[in-house]
């Protein structure tokens, strides 16, 4: 409706980005803060059993129904290429370094991030809406030890571990698929798979990047419900935002890593 | 500088900005010892955020806040922690800790700063809650409960360690007259039993002049008057006679800032 | 007892994952308990063209190896290339001919590993004498157009 002018859209411009910098900041505080700050909780390892459950535990049916399936379409989407060479056998091998080096990690961490990072956003902003986290500060309570370091390292502990159930179950929902239905043999199909998998290229490799996701992707969830505006709006904005930012983090990471790990230089 | 001891707390020349807008500018605060005041003025003059800085949630921009002899903005973070302890909030919904049970909640305090047996939490939790007279709903979700009984609930909790200071944030609020009443007692029977020092921000007039034994009202980031509540209808200030008997318009006008209307009506022809 | 259900689920979680990397370690990569069943073996070749790190070592077609490690010796400017060769196949003789081979016409290269004659085996950090260099696909035609040049 109104106009704007030219330097005042330049001084928005600036004063976003001034934004930015500012949340980044903030964000990165609040994440020492959380992790590395003093902390006298008795039922500290209670309470991260419970998050345990409720970001790790409840994303494995997700977790496993997709590996299933994405283990499935590999099989008969690399059986009906590799037949036009020969060389079906391949196909074991062609899942398993699918799955461990890209798949596995960034299909769990898209799937974590929108079924526990929204969940935890949503969660936490709420509490902050009903005044909760700030009850507990009046009580004497630090949030970001009883509240947000349970929840970060739940999430850094699931998401390698959702990872890795999610490598197995696709290799297995392949090797299904590929054994049982298209009749590739089942010696040279694990034999191919073991000769070509390294375990410190591949699997760890793997292993490493879902760290490295579950990191940002816990964080920003975490961090965007503790720092949303605590209306309903703000939350179902910040729950948006997770889903989002995490979703762009993981894949813009991704390629950093795979650069790093398996690029030549 | 020490704080004078009548009073439990006081803001000197306190003075706090939120982007460029100044919600207080150089205000001066002194809270009576065992006293019921009340914080009054229209909504968005910053009450609750008072309240926040009284907690220390909030920092001042400049000047000092001081509490039980203790100057807020110069304690370190772990500092404020333990200060907090000595006082109590009764926020606006409650914030019980939705997956806690009424218990859980109550003894939470309890749990995370003493090291009692599991005997005397118990005792100690059936006191409060007998005190705001929910003994019997101890086994219930706070989802079971209605708005009047979280905030007894949220009240039990607020008191569980004896804290010295009580604040109330808008009590009243959305609350059935029944649920205004029980309250309305809580606050003066709490105040007058435990000797503690209530602060209640309210906009609700009749409830809030009927415990407060001293009434601070403010607005425009300012302290308009103060005094006890019959001084206060009487007062000659018309902002603070246009609030306590709340007229619609004087010196807060009825319309928001604009335009001469007959101007923004034939203006408008030109764009 | 809802808390017990809580933690029985967190840990099977936790046993879950852990069972996940064991399959993956073992059953996947195929990775070995102890390193400690292989001995190693060097062979120089002067053009090592397209052999990789974890290249395959058959021989007569059955994997007793890898590649470990290629770099280049400095005094004789050839490509030298570490071979980890399985302890039960210790059997080579000390004339054997490592050659750099080619799965397919464009498949990846692989060491294939012929016996030679003699008695004596080679052992841990011995070097493998005779080598046959990587087929180079321009080389060769280089050489088959020299010669149709030659003849004329």
């Amino acid at each position: 409706m109104r106009k704007r002018s030219i330097t005042e859209r330049i001084r928005l411009l600036g004063r976003a980005g001034l934004d930015v910098v500012a949340a980044l900041g903030r964000s990165t505080l609040f994440l020492v803060h959380a992790l590395f700050g003093r902390s006298e909780l008795r039922n500290g390892f209670n309470l991260l059993v419970r998050q345990l459950y409720f970001v790790g535990v409840l994303s494995l049916a997700i977790v496993v129904v997709s590996g299933i399936f994405i283990g499935m379409v590999l099989a008969l989407q690399g059986y009906n290429i590799l037949t036009n060479y020969g060389s079906e056998q391949a196909v074991g091998q062609m899942i398993a370094l699918t799955l461990l080096r890209e798949l596995g990690p960034v299909v769990t961490a898209l799937l974590f991030a929108g079924r526990a990072g929204s969940a935890l956003t949503a969660e936490i902003g709420n509490m902050k809406s009903t005044e909760q986290l700030s009850s507990l500060e009046m009580i004497g309570v630090d949030p970001l030890k009883y509240i947000i370091a349970p929840r970060l390292w739940a999430g850094f502990i699931s998401l390698p571990l959702l990872t890795l159930i999610f490598n197995v179950v696709g290799i297995w929902g392949g090797a299904m698929v590929a054994v049982d239905w298209l009749g590739v043999y089942e010696g040279s199909f694990w034999a191919n798979m073991q000769n070509s998998v390294d375990f410190h290229s591949d699997v760890f490799n793997g292993i490493v990047k879902s760290l490295v996701f579950a990191l940002v992707v816990t964080w920003i969830a975490v961090f965007q419900g503790y720092d949303c505006e605590p209306t309903s709006e703000g939350i179902s904005r910040a729950t948006t935002r997770t889903v989002v930012y995490a979703s762009l983090a993981v894949l813009g990471l991704d390629f950093i890593l795979t650069a790093l790990m398996f690029g030549d230089f | 500088m020490s704080a004078s001891n009548a009073y439990a707390v006081e803001l000197k020349g306190v003075t706090f900005t939120r982007g460029e807008r100044a919600i207080f500018d150089n205000v001066d605060i002194a809270i009576p010892r065992g006293k019921v005041t009340a914080i009054m003025g229209p909504s968005g003059c910053g009450k609750t955020t008072l309240l926040r800085l009284v907690a220390a949630q909030l920092m001042p921009t400049a000047g000092e806040v001081w509490v039980a002899g203790q100057n807020l903005p110069s304690l370190s973070r772990s500092e404020l922690f333990d200060m907090r302890k000595q006082m109590g909030v009764l926020f606006q919904s409650g914030a019980l800790f939705t997956d806690l049970d009424v218990f859980e909640n109550v003894a939470f305090p309890l749990r995370v700063h003493t090291r009692l047996p599991e005997e005397m939490i118990r005792d100690i939790v059936l006191m409060k809650l007998q005190a705001v007279g929910l003994r019997g709903a101890v086994e219930l979700m706070p989802d079971e409960l209605s708005g009047g009984m979280k905030r007894r609930v949220a009240l039990a909790r607020a008191i569980a360690l004896d804290p010295q200071i009580l604040m109330y944030d808008e009590p009243f609020a959305g609350q059935d007259p029944i649920a205004m009443g029980v309250l309305v007692r809580l606050i003066r029977l709490l105040n007058d039993a435990l000797g503690i020092t209530s602060i209640v921000v309210s906009h609700d007039l009749a409830e809030t002049a009927s415990i407060a034994d001293y009434i601070y009202v403010i607005g425009d980031g300012q302290v308009l008057g103060h005094g006890v509540p019959g001084e206060l209808m009487e007062s000659d200030n018309p902002r603070i006679r246009q609030f306590m008997q709340g007229a619609a318009d004087g010196p807060v006008p009825f319309h928001f800032p604009a335009p001469a209307y007959v101007d923004d009506l034939l203006g408008g022809a030109d764009a | 007892m809802r808390i017990r259900t809580l933690e029985m689920g967190v840990g099977l979680f936790l046993l879950g994952g852990l069972l996940a990397l064991l399959l993956l370690s073992l059953r996947v990569s195929g990775l070995s308990v102890s390193n400690a069943d292989t001995y190693k073996l060097y062979a120089y070749f002067d053009n090592i063209a397209g052999l990789t790190v974890r290249s395959k070592v058959t021989m007569a077609g059955v994997t007793i190896g890898k590649v470990t490690a290629i770099d280049l010796d400095r005094d004789t400017y050839t490509g030298r290339v570490t071979l980890e060769i399985q302890n039960d196949v210790n059997i080579l003789p000390v004339d054997s001919t490592a050659s750099i081979l080619t799965a397919g016409l464009l498949g990846e290269k692989y060491i294939g590993i012929s016996v030679g004659g003699e008695e004596e085996v080679l052992g841990n950090g011995d070097t493998i004498r005779d080598t046959q260099s990587s087929l180079v696909l321009e080389d060769l035609i280089g050489k088959f157009l020299l010669n149709s040049v030659n003849k004329e």
